[in-house]
């Protein structure tokens, strides 16, 4: 049991040449994919129990993206939320109440029907696949199956399996929602499934399967597909012009209607609020410097950086003490860092430091970051008047313990400058033998 | 500071590039009577206009500015090329977007700070630009510092691609928020040598090829 459950899930791989049962496999059971395939291939010849085994796989055994959205479709089903959801009921009057304990019946019963709703599809060609295991096994027992109108009805039904496989659960919405069957595996596919589909249909209506018959057919119906492929051509690419135009609008629009959202949520209401305030200085520096902030994070916002590592953290820490004093706060960092629980007591002291320099410092506070190989640190720098580390009172924690016990524990360092031009706090965190080393230099944030 | 007052005999002569009214009047009353304005522009073409018509010693230039190619700043700048040597251009932004500063520096001009610089500040940087000097906001000296690298350069770099101990050092200085002569006073060098310094990190920020520098621009589309 326990090294079935280290195995790989057993899912179809996307990495495929038909329907991506033999990596899928082959993920599987670790074996290489090579020798599944010549396995399978081995195998149709004996009776065409490969093909059998390969075309139950490729029903019975969801994708990866089927499978992955399957199971989180289960537990919260977007159809019946209140069912597959029962934690509250809504009452008629309003409340909501606990549901009683006989819920998990209706639950298990929805349950049940999504179950057959999903796999309905399953299930009936598994049922056609054992129509055509019970017609092989006839023939070996000897009894007359019309093969001659069998197999071309089952090349078709494979040709037209083949083409729709470009649709299967995970490509259906990208293709009706993109149309972009444009890879060309997807085309080959098509193509392959087509010729099937026209072969078998000439071999059905010709009947007899003779060659010539076969050939004279086929380009006469190669000659109307072509007619009427001319005739349509324009037609679909106007149509095609016509969709992709108001896609397009449709895109547009939708970012507009974002845009427009977020400006009214946000700088509408700041300017209203100024307009109200408009007496107090302090509080239109401070909700102008806000909006300022947020509006600039949401504009210039990189999708690509992660939220969460220190100068991410530092710069959360400044707006904090920025909305807290209606001081500035300006922040520049080079390089970033990891967080880890050194570097959480870094941004706590950090914060400690700017709201110092934000409470007894005038003006703009400066705050430096850098970090690379060897460590972070940290400046924070107020242009106040200054004083003297030495003759803080014992009793006053801030600068004693928030800041120098803090980073002292931790393996880092306090410098602290003041003159009468100013004070600079500087944090240094240096990097814990080379265990902590995973700094991202060039990632720093403007 | 002597500098400084000998240029009252002389005022420098500005150009103030930017798309809104409002805030070109504004600056016009915040800078001080060192500074006399002598040109406005609202466009692309206008500025293009104006500064090849009075030929201004700075050019305080907004980096998004409408009409031309679309090009805002840099194609002012670009366009301005044959008075490279008369007019100097201090880049003004209310973006301080990465891609928009660097851009601008190294489409030519001298310096870069925000619009919420306050008016004795942008006085003494139009001055400094008017002196052949470069402005570093300290947002600017982080994106220096980000790009070209906090260690200092071995003997076998190319001497535009690194920074050398002491550009490092007055860089970090600037980017911690320090004022040239708190740099000069803090490193026991003479302003001059800051802003020589600071001169030649510009030089090296428009000219450097630097690898890691262009993969740094590529991937905020910069070039």
């Amino acid at each position: 049991m326990t090294t079935a459950m280290q195995r790989p899930p057993l899912v179809r791989s996307s990495d495929r040449m038909i329907a991506g049962v033999c990596s899928g496999l082959a993920d599987h059971l670790g074996w290489p994919v090579k020798y599944i395939r010549l396995g399978m291939v081995l195998a149709s010849f004996a009776g065409g129990a490969g093909l059998a085994f390969y075309a139950w796989l490729w029903v019975m055994v969801p994708t990866a993206d089927e499978s992955a959205r399957r199971n989180s479709r289960r537990p919260a089903s977007p159809i019946a939320p209140s069912v597959s959801m029962p934690s509250e009921v809504i009452t008629p009057d309003g409340g909501a109440q606990p549901l009683p304990l006989s819920a998990p019946v209706p639950v298990l019963a929805s349950w049940f029907r999504l179950r057959r709703i999903q796999y309905g599809k399953e299930i009936l060609l598994g049922a056609g696949l054992l129509l055509v295991a019970a017609i092989l096994i006839a023939r070996q027992f000897g009894v007359d199956v019309p093969l001659g109108t069998l197999i071309p009805a089952a090349a078709i039904l494979g040709g037209a399996a083949i083409a729709w496989m470009q649709l299967d659960e995970t490509r259906r919405a990208g293709l009706v929602d993109k149309t972009k069957a444009d890879q060309a595996g997807g085309w080959v596919r098509l193509a392959a499934g087509l010729a099937l589909v026209v072969a078998g249909v000439l071999v059905m209506v010709s009947g007899s399967g003779s060659w010539e018959q076969t050939w004279l057919a086929l380009l006469a119906s190669i000659a109307v597909l072509g007619g009427v492929a001319l005739v349509l051509l324009p037609w679909g690419l106007k149509f095609w012009k016509d969709l992709e135009t108001e896609r397009a609008a449709r895109v547009r629009e939708t970012e507009r209607a974002e845009i427009a959202a977020h400006l009214h949520d946000s700088v509408l209401q700041t300017l209203a609020l100024i307009q109200r305030r408009a007496g107090s200085e302090q509080d239109v520096v401070r909700l102008a410097r806000a909006q300022e902030r947020e509006l600039r994070s949401w504009l210039y916002r990189d999708a690509a950086k992660d939220a969460g590592l220190l100068a991410e953290r530092i710069a959360a820490a400044a707006a904090e003490v920025e909305d807290a004093h209606g001081h500035a706060v300006d922040v520049v960092s080079v390089g970033d860092a990891i967080m880890t629980d050194r570097h959480e007591a870094l941004v706590l002291a950090a914060r400690e430091a700017m709201h110092n320099a934000a409470r007894h410092g005038g003006g703009a506070v400066s705050v430096y970051l850098e970090s690379s190989e060897t460590g972070s640190e940290v400046f924070v720098r107020d242009r106040g008047p200054g004083f003297d580390p030495d003759a803080v009172p014992e009793d006053r924690l801030g600068v004693k313990e928030s800041i120098i016990g803090r980073m002292k524990r931790h393996g880092g360092t306090v410098v602290i400058n003041s003159s009468s031009e100013g004070t600079e706090v500087r944090l240094k965190l240096p990097v814990e033998n080379a265990d902590k080393a995973e700094t991202r230099n060039g990632e720093a944030k403007g | 500071m002597n500098a400084l007052s000998e240029q009252v005999a002389r005022k420098v002569r500005v150009v103030i590039v930017d798309d809104h009214a409002i805030f070109r009047s504004g600056l016009k009353a915040d800078l001080d009577s060192r500074i006399d304005v002598v040109g406005e522009a609202g466009t692309v073409e206008q500025a293009i206009a104006v500064i090849a018509q009075v030929r201004p010693e700075v050019v305080l230039l907004d980096v998004h500015l409408p009409g031309g190619l679309g090009g805002g700043g840099r194609e002012v700048i670009g366009a301005s090329s044959p008075l490279r040597g008369s007019t100097s251009f201090l880049a003004l932004s209310v973006s301080d977007a990465a891609e928009d500063v660097v851009a601008v520096i190294r489409a030519g001009a001298r310096g870069y700070v925000t619009k919420t610089i306050s008016g004795p500040e942008i006085s003494d940087a139009v001055i400094r630009v008017a002196d052949g000097d470069a402005v570093f906001s300290p947002r600017l000296a982080g994106f220096v510092l980000d790009a070209f690298g906090t260690s200092p350069a071995g003997i076998a770099d190319d001497e535009l691609d690194r920074l050398s101990a002491r550009e490092l050092e007055v860089m970090r200085l600037i980017a911690r928020g320090y004022s040239y002569k708190e740099v000069a006073k803090e490193l026991f060098i003479s302003i001059k040598t800051v802003e020589t310094h600071v001169s030649a990190v510009l030089r090296k920020l428009q000219l450097s090829s630097r690898h890691e520098l262009t993969k740094w621009a590529a991937e905020r589309r910069l070039l």
